[in-house]
């Protein structure tokens, strides 16, 4: 059901593309505006997707499930910069300084994909808190920020605390349902994948719970399962594993995210924006 | 050897609660008090910390001279420094260690440790400087920073108890409505704890402490007011039972002062655990008459609490791990949460035990 869902909303998706984010950069006329925007194009889901690196590169299909960001696209309209929760355990590069400047790179790919538009990234590491716990975290942090778009990498501390999975599913579910319930945009990310991991019954539960809450409550989801199990097999044209693969998919992360976002806010069209907060 | 007493009979509940609450997902967690209460076993601890602060600033009720409780308070500050260290770096070789015999990369992820390993130059000096903390081992920097602030209120309060309190007060309240907090480095956020905000709890437990000796009336009220105490206490039960949270969206500014918020220790914690200490207040006596054993083993935990502390967040890290390989469940649950008691149990006896022996004579001149 959830799959099906799923794939009805990248489904969606495609057919409901826009022309491909005009590379014109700042100062914003009216036209640099509508072209930032406007969504890149949307890849055929099963094609690896062009407009990320070569080493990060993998299929739509495998990489997002896709729903309107009808709050960035309003920011977008409106000319302001795009304010972004993001929470969950940080994903560096392996190299000095990465952890710090993470959030930067997030920045980075969302202000490639919105030419022109200043966005901002403001991180919140959870510590090992899981199910209640974490949403009440995420709760007070968007009180605090006042994002237009939370994206939240979830899963992976309830997943190593073994918590119960429908105890895990229905908060996370009440917690997005929160979010939207106040206008604000919503993507998750689920947990990455591990060789070890791969075929656990537990941990494709929790990975399975995050895509459902995301389709449930009509909110992007990036896939960062399939995505790293992807290019643990095919990335590049040569397998990695272990240690490796997860700092690939740490410098793969940010891109993920970005170019999910971009695709998600052509989606929410030229529809009514949300009431100002 | 201090004989059982209700201060280290309830530090020694707190540091119990706090072990098996730091082993998220284990079903022991429904029979601790922390889920069916606002406040929880972090609030019991550090009021207790202050209770304690008075004790060992007045021997005999007389009071200690300033020097010497700026340098007795300085060094159990540097004493607990030394143990968030240890712990710490032992926790972290316990972390790489697991992912190495497991060949999981996920377990260097374990509860804001990726960025030890993943950026290991900023991050060693951020968790040295304790601007990186792991979850669950953010206590001890909470406890370091507000010792280190308590000289000044305990010798403030020796000429005005009610100075003293308006002073914290203030910090506290200035802490929370303009959300003043110790950040955190490299990864950007803050304290998980906020120091300027908990040092209203330690000051609160050191001036009740005092009251405690010094007035009659101090335990009279503390008797009238149980009732009321006993109504907070099932009103928290009704809250967390049903799951009611403020919403911090819709709530009133400065919010934080509506919310339930740990970090900044809301005033709703703050009110409920004033409540728990009403309700409770007299429970040890009858624990002590029906259950010595009882009453003596937590009081043994909590004479020792820092060493039972940090065997405490080692072995609730070591329960998770076994959890994870085991996939948890009532009896693994059972096993562990055992193992560790008896763990805490032992490293209590281990550590009055050295300090009844003579050192060996090999290590003396």
């Amino acid at each position: 059901m959830a799959l099906a869902l799923a794939t009805a909303i990248v489904a969606a998706g495609v057919a409901g593309a826009k022309p491909a984010l005009a590379q014109t950069a700042a100062p914003l006329q009216d036209g640099a505006r509508e072209a930032a925007t406007a969504a890149p194009a949307v890849p055929a889901p099963e094609a690896p997707d062009a407009g990320l690196s070569p080493e990060c590169r993998v299929p739509g299909a495998k990489l997002y499930n896709l729903a309107p960001l009808r709050a960035v696209k309003a920011a977008l309209r409106d000319d302001r910069a795009i304010r972004v929760l993001l929470i969950g355990a940080s994903g560096g590069g392996g190299a000095f300084s990465s952890v710090i400047s993470y959030p930067v790179r997030l920045r980075t790919e969302l202000e490639k994909q919105f030419k022109g538009m200043e966005v901002e990234v403001i991180h919140r590491a959870l510590s090992g808190e899981v199910g209640t716990g974490a949403a009440d975290m995420v709760r007070t942090a968007t009180a605090e920020i006042g994002p237009d778009l939370v994206i939240w990498q979830v899963g992976t501390n309830d997943a190593l605390a073994r918590v119960d999975v429908d105890e895990f599913a229905e908060a996370l579910g009440e917690t997005v349902a929160w979010l939207k319930s106040h206008e604000i945009d919503v993507l998750l990310v689920d947990p990455q994948y591990t060789s070890t991991l791969g075929s656990d019954p537990y941990y494709a539960r929790v990975v399975q719970a995050v895509g459902t809450a995301a389709a449930r409550n009509g909110v992007p989801l990036v896939q960062r399962f399939e995505a790293m199990k992807y290019l643990a097999t095919s990335g590049g044209g040569a397998a990695v594993g272990g240690f490796a693969l997860n700092n690939l998919g740490k410098r793969c992360i940010a891109e993920h995210v970005a170019r999910a976002v971009a695709v998600a806010v052509g989606l929410a069209g030229d529809e009514t924006p949300p009431a100002s907060r | 050897m201090r004989e059982p007493n209700a201060i280290d009979f309830w530090r020694g509940v707190a540091l119990v609660t706090i072990f098996v609450n730091h082993i998220p997902g284990a079903l022991y967690q429904q029979v601790t008090y922390s889920q069916y209460s606002i406040s929880d076993a972090a609030e019991l601890f550090v009021f207790l910390a202050g209770w304690a602060i008075a004790l060992a600033t007045a021997r005999r009720g007389d009071p200690d001279s300033p020097r010497r409780v700026v340098l007795r308070l300085a060094s159990r500050t540097l004493e607990i420094y030394r143990a968030q260290i240890l712990v710490t770096a032992i926790a972290l070789a316990m972390i790489a260690g697991a992912a190495i015999v497991l060949d999981n990369p996920l377990i260097i992820e374990w509860h804001n440790a990726g960025p030890v390993f993943v950026d290991p130059v900023p991050t060693t000096l951020g968790w040295v400087l304790m601007t990186h903390q792991l979850g669950y081992f953010n206590i001890l920097p909470l406890y370091v920073a507000i010792l280190a602030l308590s000289p000044f209120f305990v010798l403030l309060a020796r000429y005005s108890r009610a100075a003293a309190l308006i002073m914290s007060a203030n910090l506290y309240l200035a802490a929370m409505i303009y959300e003043i907090n110790v950040p955190s480095w490299p990864v950007e956020g803050h304290w998980f704890f906020n120091p300027l905000s908990w040092q209203l709890l330690l000051v609160l437990g050191f001036v009740a402490s005092d009251l405690s000796r010094s007035s009659e009336r101090f335990w009279t009220w503390a008797g009238r007011l149980q009732p009321v105490g006993i109504a907070g206490v099932a009103l928290g039960v009704v809250v967390m039972v049903t799951g009611w949270r403020p919403d911090p969206l819709m709530v009133p500014e400065p919010r934080l002062l509506f919310l339930f918020d740990k970090t900044y220790l809301s005033p709703a914690r703050i009110l409920h655990f004033v409540c728990l200490l009403l309700a409770f207040q007299g429970v040890f006596g009858w624990i002590a008459r029906l259950s010595p054993w009882l009453a003596g083993q937590a009081s043994a935990l909590g004479r020792n609490s820092l060493e039972v502390f940090v065997v405490a967040s080692l072995a609730s890290l070591a329960a998770q791990f076994v959890r994870f390989v085991t996939g948890g469940g009532f009896i693994v649950d059972t096993l562990v949460v055992w193992s560790g008691l008896c763990a805490l149990s032992f490293t209590a006896w281990f550590v009055e035990w050295r300090s009844r022996s003579p050192r060996p004579s090999s290590l003396r001149e």
